[in-house]
């Protein structure tokens, strides 16, 4: 259902042109929880961006349901991006529900909706709180809200854990394995984090440095809620690591 | 099992929360008294060097604080020679600089907003609004007193020295918006306009009233200037003129202060209504 063909993406700088994706091809089958997995600024993040037709590609195609993305609510997508990006003028149900606004749905409707999905995020109670007031993974969680309310046919999540504390993050990845559970979506999930790939990840890509090529394609057969301690995850994290060097 | 790990660490989050809260009260509180504390002394002080700077040099052209505050009095009560007390003065002045400083809002913000949002149209037309900007408002005197009269002259005066720093303000204001909250807006298949009145617009709102706050103290200067050109009897910048002719700079310095403390109150009134608007901003302290 997500296609990705030969997709190529260079960009022009005074030093000449920088080529950050080449020849990327990929398909993701509906329901599949894909974690791009490569170094930083590997061009994972100009990737998503394609995907989500924030840009074009130079060459190549996105094929979504057989047509390219475009901006104008055919395809309903949800990004998660690397910082919150929380509007600090509205309370944290006017910022989870600001996709369902862009949609004229009632208000009464997307309150409850709102309500809903923070309390599978554990955040009941601070509906009428704003982003100010709240910690830094709680924002985390309402960004997360945001993207999922709108029920996007592709969930695409830039490294949204990248800036919390281990403790932090790990409670997230675990309320996000089962949101994820609860209800599944497609996800395209870019970290740099092996472990949180195993986590999360039902695919992993593997792309090697700039610029951006897939260099493996896992799948993930480990039973969800995964244990990274456990004997299994251990033993997997370790055959990759060795794949990977 | 599930249930009660997403449960958890929000209720110690929510503690914490309320914990940081109280403590910030109290710490505001303190800090105000120590504000209060210190402006206090530090009026103290200046009265002080200047009664005393005024009693070292024995001048009649510079009287102390407490020469000027009995001609304060005077002119609180009495008024001047021909009658205008003080308060009339000051709200001449005042009714003034506010018709000027609204009429400057009414058409720089929205202006600002629009070409910020369109800036290719002010790339465009730079060659004209650039060396408008940098006509100073006293230049405009001449045109001001050929083409307008009474209240119209002061209202034009005011316009010309704050529209053109407003509208920079607020067009910058305006085209600095976070790229990510529009990334965000356009993911979710927003309009173009859902993203200019619901996003860029409230985002550039505490930087447009910041400009307000600014452009204050140009239209002061715009209607002292103009008072002090014009026939006509009333308003601060008239007081100090007509006696700055009679050397009688205990008048003077009344008028100066009182355009001190209009500009005080003015801005005092101004950042509540910024409190009160964008509680969500935090002051930055380093």
């Amino acid at each position: 259902m997500l296609e990705y063909r030969n997709v190529h993406k260079s960009f022009d700088t005074e030093a000449g042109s920088l080529v950050v994706i080449k020849d990327f091809t990929a398909s993701i089958r509906e329901g599949e929880f894909v974690v791009l997995l490569g170094p930083s600024g590997c061009g994972k993040s100009t990737l998503l961006r394609i995907t989500a037709g924030l840009e074009p590609p130079s060459r190549g195609e996105v094929l979504i349901d057989g047509r390219a993305p475009d901006l104008h609510g055919r395809h309903r997508l949800g990004f998660v991006f690397q910082e919150p990006a929380l509007m600090p003028w509205r309370d944290l149900v006017s910022n989870v529900t600001l996709g369902l606004e862009i949609r004229r749905i009632a208000k009464a409707e997307r309150n409850r909706q709102a309500v809903e999905i923070l309390r599978l995020l554990g955040l009941q109670g601070f509906e009428k709180y704003y982003p100010h007031q709240v910690s830094g993974g709680m924002k985390h969680r309402v960004a997360i809200a945001r993207a999922y309310i709108v029920d996007p046919i592709i969930l695409l999540m830039d490294e949204p854990f990248v800036a919390l504390d281990a403790q932090t993050r790990e409670s997230l990845q675990r309320d996000l394995q089962d949101l994820w559970q609860r209800r599944k979506k497609t996800v395209i999930f870019v970290t740099h984090n092996l472990e949180e790939a195993i986590l999360l990840g039902t695919r992993i890509v593997v792309l090697g440095k700039r610029p951006a090529t897939v260099q493996m394609d896992y799948e993930v057969r480990l039973a969800m809620p995964r244990d990274p301690v456990s004997r299994e995850f251990v033993d997997l994290r370790h055959e990759l690591r060795g794949m990977l060097a | 099992m599930a249930k009660m790990r997403e449960v958890e660490p929000v209720v110690e989050i929510g503690e914490m929360t309320a914990a940081v809260s109280r403590e910030r009260v109290q710490k505001l509180s303190r800090d105000r008294r120590r504000v209060i504390g210190f402006n206090s002394l530090s009026l103290l002080l200046f009265l002080l060097l200047w009664e005393g700077s005024s009693r070292l040099l024995h001048s009649v052209f510079f009287p102390g604080p407490l020469v000027v505050s009995r001609t304060f009095v005077v002119l609180l009560v009495e008024g001047d020679i021909q009658g205008y007390t003080l308060p009339y003065h000051a709200y001449v002045s005042l009714y003034r600089v506010l018709l000027g400083f609204g009429a400057a809002c009414l058409t720089a913000i929205p202006l600002g907003i629009i070409l910020g949002l369109w800036r290719p149209v002010y790339f465009g037309t730079r060659v004209v609004s650039e060396p408008l900007r940098f006509i100073p408002p006293l230049a405009w005197i001449p045109m001001a007193i050929l083409f307008f009269s009474g209240l119209g002259r002061y209202v034009f005066l005011i316009w010309v020295g704050v529209f053109f720093p407003l509208f920079i303000l607020t067009m910058n204001g305006v085209s600095t918006a976070s790229p990510t909250f529009v990334d965000v807006a356009r993911v979710l298949g927003a309009s173009r306009s859902f993203i200019a009145l619901r996003i860029i617009i409230p985002n550039a709102l505490p930087q447009i009233v910041g400009a307000m706050r600014a452009v204050m103290s140009p239209a002061w200067m715009c209607i002292v200037a103009a008072e002090m050109v014009a026939a006509e009897l009333v308003g601060l910048g008239q007081l100090i003129n007509n006696y700055a002719t009679l050397l009688r700079m205990d008048i003077v310095i009344v008028g100066m202060i009182s355009i001190g403390i209009l500009g005080l109150l003015l801005n005092e009134a101004l950042m509540a209504v910024e409190r009160a608007l964008f509680r969500y901003r935090q002051e930055v302290k380093v």
